[in-house]
Parts: C-alpha cells; sequence; structure tokens
C-alpha cells in the first residue's frame, strides 16, 4: 500500500494501518535516534515520543508534501529540541561493539580490526559535533540521503547543508587524527 | 593555495564535485603538504566508516508499544470522557462560576482591603450571636424565676375552661 494511502487509513481511525506505518518507518528512525543520542535507552524514548507526535499530527500532514522528508523534519525537531534541552554531548555513547555488524566483505582479519577501530573512534567522535552538523552527517553519510533531501529534512538552504556536512567530516578526521597520535605517543 | 581554504574543498574534492580547476589546485596541495595529505586520508577513512555504520536492532518491547499507541490514546479520551457526561454539567456550571468568582477575588487589587472587610464583617458576625446567646440565657433565667407565678396564674384562670362546665 502506498504511504498516502497508509496515512488516509490512519486518519479514519484504523489500526492495521498504523501497524503498517510503524513497520515501515520504525527501524529508520530508531537508527537515526540512536545514531544520534549513541545510547539505546535514549533511543528507545525518543522513538516512542517521535511516534506519539507522529500519532498527534497526522492529520496535519500536507498530502502534496513527501511523507519521508515530512517525518524526518519532525523527527529531526525533536531530537535537537532534546538534546538542547537535555545537553546529550555531555553523556558517553554505548560501547560500539555492542552493536556493531559484522564486516559483509571479504577482507583480511588485520582490515577488519583496523575498521572496526576507526568506526569505534568515529562513534565515539560524534561527541564532538553539534546538533546540526552530527544530523546533517547521520543523513547524508550513515543514511545515505542525498544533499537536497538533507537541505529539505533540515529547511536549510543546500549550500549550508553541504558546509556543514563538510565540516563535520574534518572534525571528525581531526578527532581520529588526534585519537592516532595519542595512541603513537606523539 | 593555504591549508584551510584546501580544508574546505576537501569533502567536495572527495565526491568529484569539483571544478577542473578547484580539482587541480587541490590535488597540487595535498602532494606538497603532508598534513593536508594526512587529513585527507582520514577524510575518506571516516566517510567510509560512516557509510557502514551499523543500524541498531530495536527491541520488540518498542515495537509492541509504538503498536499500542492508538489504543492507548483511545484508552485515555475514555477515561476523560465522564468529565462530558450531561448529568455532570450543572455540577461543572456551578463550579466554573465558583472558581470565576474566587479568581475575581484571589486577583483583585485590593484584596488585602477585601479581606479586613470580610475579617470585620466576621467579627461583627460573631458578636451578634455572642449578644443573642446572653439574651436568651437572661430570658431562660428570667422565665425559672416566674415559673411558679406562672403556673399559679395558669390554674386560677382555667384557660381550658373546666369552670365554666
Amino acid at each position: 500500500m502506498q504511504t498516502e494511502r497508509i496515512v488516509k487509513e490512519c486518519l479514519k481511525g484504523n489500526e492495521g494501518a498504523w501497524q503498517m506505518l510503524v513497520n515501515n518507518y520504525s527501524r529508520r528512525i530508531f537508527s537515526l535516534a540512536y545514531q544520534f543520542s549513541g545510547t539505546r535507552e535514549e533511543a528507545e524514548d525518543m522513538t516512542q515520543e517521535i511516534f506519539l507526535k507522529l500519532h498527534n499530527s497526522l492529520k496535519k500532514f500536507d498530502f502534496d508534501r513527501n511523507f519521508d522528508a515530512w517525518l524526518l523534519t519532525l523527527a529531526r525537531n525533536h531530537l535537537i529540541d532534546e538534546y538542547r534541552r537535555t545537553k546529550w554531548e555531555k553523556k558517553s555513547r554505548d560501547e560500539f561493539d555492542e552493536y556493531s555488524l559484522k564486516e559483509t566483505t571479504e577482507i583480511s582479519p588485520e582490515d577488519a580490526v583496523m575498521r572496526e577501530q576507526t568506526k569505534k573512534r568515529v562513534w565515539e567522535g560524534f561527541n564532538h559535533l553539534s546538533a546540526d552538523i552530527r544530523l546533517a552527517i547521520i543523513l547524508r553519510d550513515i543514511q545515505g540521503k542525498k544533499y537536497e533531501e538533507v537541505a529539505e529534512i533540515m529547511a536549510l538552504p543546500l549550500g549550508t547543508i553541504k558546509s556543514r556536512v563538510n565540516r563535520g567530516r574534518i572534525q571528525l578526521a581531526k578527532v581520529l587524527r588526534e585519537q592516532k597520535e595519542k595512541e603513537n605517543g606523539m | 593555495m593555504e591549508c584551510k581554504l584546501i580544508e574546505n574543498l576537501l569533502s567536495s574534492y572527495l565526491e568529484d564535485e569539483l571544478t577542473a580547476k578547484d580539482r587541480l589546485a587541490v590535488e597540487e596541495h595535498l602532494k606538497s603538504c603532508a598534513d593536508c595529505s594526512v587529513l585527507f586520508d582520514l577524510l575518506r577513512d571516516t566517510q567510509e566508516s560512516l557509510a557502514n555504520f551499523p543500524q541498531a536492532e530495536m527491541s520488540e518491547g518498542l515495537l509492541e508499544r509504538l503498536y499500542d499507541i492508538p489504543y492507548r490514546r483511545r484508552k485515555f479520551r475514555l477515561s476523560l470522557d465522564f468529565l462530558v457526561r450531561p448529568a455532570l454539567q450543572p455540577y461543572m456550571a456551578a463550579a466554573t462560576i465558583l472558581l470565576t468568582v474566587m479568581s475575581f477575588y484571589l486577583f483583585h487589587p485590593e484584596k488585602s482591603a477585601i479581606d479586613k472587610s470580610i475579617n470585620r464583617q466576621v467579627h461583627m458576625g460573631y458578636g451578634k450571636i455572642g449578644k443573642l446567646y446572653s439574651e436568651a440565657e437572661t430570658f431562660t433565667t428570667s422565665l425559672g424565676e416566674h415559673k411558679d407565678n406562672i403556673l399559679d396564674t395558669i390554674k386560677r384562670k382555667q384557660p381550658f375552661g373546666r369552670n365554666g362546665e
């Protein structure tokens, strides 16, 4: 069923349609919240609150708009509000290894260890990024969205988004450099 | 070009979005600047890592809670439905009037003057009640003192007409 039809059915009170909407979007929203906050507990709370807001706001949805972008904008607003309210950047993130996926490509064990190490550092480096930059990086580099889509979700001009993504990547690369230098005793 | 300017172009270079002129400038700089070259390698590693980032699986419990959202909201609405029952409307209206009057009193700019006036009226009321009590006591006492005389007078007069039979 198309998303617009599912939304219309939800508005009629069809619980089956609501379950379809949850099935289609909950993993994406949970991943976004998890990558943003860094802890499962926070991510579960945030996901629940975002879906509660979604249920309350469904009647305001403009059917001329793209539902995915609309929902992600709603999620983005909630995540950034919560970030400002609770100062997430001061909190520690979950251990990266705990939830990492296994490598799917054939690589040597040494390379696999190196990749895991880099991922771990990048994961921890997220706490060095501001909320807006962090979210832009998640949407663009982790979720693989186009710059135009990120700009629509973040309600910012394309140039600003490109500049934020670049700044975020550079910041993360510098964090990696510092950590490597520390480990090498420089 | 300076390192700072190159830094701003590295992402676009990585994504092959630069003009031929800028691309050449970045490549020339990376060949001659070890720091920027290291930073570029790390930038590439970072982007590769991000592209393969783990997708955490959500718990079954969370999925159930998300499914339940419309049901919980309806249950909450039903639990508040009793407030709009017609039978409660007179009480609701009375409570509204009471609250309105209370709010006039509580937020009146001369609330202290009103308080004083109410206190005075209450004290005067107490005084009047006390006076009534004392008058009633005096009356009861004098009635007790004259009880015998009154009973004698009643017997002599025979108000119920027994003498006239």
